[in-house]
């Protein structure tokens, strides 16, 4: 595992997580641009599965120096930060789709659109939280 | 010193180029991302003690050569 091949596999994640989340929210919001058949929906899981999957073996298998690299004491630090940001625009996200609720007229149709809000939300976050930090890893590989 | 994190002064840039290495020279030496270096010496990062041990060990000098607590 290098760094640009680190970039690539979480930039190709994020931007997948990105555009399926934007799918959803978009189409409770009425807004159709694409239509895309359902099972199209098992992709952002499966490359996540694939990716995660690749950079947990290159974690415990992988070449020890690459790794001490890869995962330094410094980027453990940027990545919590990251983290800790994506967690706190979650919580304020999630809590105003809450909040925004109309539970005077409560029924299963919005309570199964909150869930497909949440969901959508938190998807979205952690795409951006992705590509985030694939830009890291990029600058790291184009200037290192 | 170079530029400096609020709690700890550092010389590391200054010493480094002493040495004759580039950024990404030692953090291949130091086992570490060229960025760690590059956040050590501009102040944005303060290292662990095993890698400060690490910096001072190839830079071959002593510690509080390189970092220096403010006043």
């Amino acid at each position: 595992m290098t760094h640009m091949k680190r970039s690539l596999l979480v930039f190709t994640s994020g931007a997948t997580q990105i555009f399926f989340a934007l799918y959803v929210l978009l189409k409770i919001a009425n807004i159709n641009i694409i239509q895309l058949p359902s099972e199209a929906m098992f992709i952002p899981g499966i490359i996540i599965f694939l990716a995660s999957g690749y950079l947990t073996a290159s974690y415990y298998f992988g070449d020890k120096k690459n790794n001490s690299a890869l995962y330094d004491e410094y980027t453990a630090i940027r990545y919590y930060k990251l983290g800790a940001i994506g967690y706190a625009i979650n919580g304020i996200g999630i809590f105003l789709i809450f909040s925004t609720q109309d539970y005077a007229n409560w029924s299963l149709q919005t309570a199964n659109t909150m869930i497909y809000q949440i969901a959508s939300f938190a998807w979205l976050i952690f795409g951006v939280l992705l590509v985030c930090f694939s830009i890291g890893d990029f600058k790291e590989a184009r200037n290192g | 010193m170079g530029k400096n994190h609020k709690n700890l002064l550092n010389n590391l840039e200054e010493l480094r180029r002493s040495a004759g290495l580039t950024q990404k020279d030692l953090s291949e030496r130091a086992g570490v991302s060229r960025k760690s270096i590059n956040a050590i010496e501009n102040g944005v990062y303060v290292p662990s003690t095993v890698l400060a041990l690490k910096i001072s060990k190839i830079l071959k000098c002593k510690v509080e050569d390189i970092f220096l607590l403010p006043n």
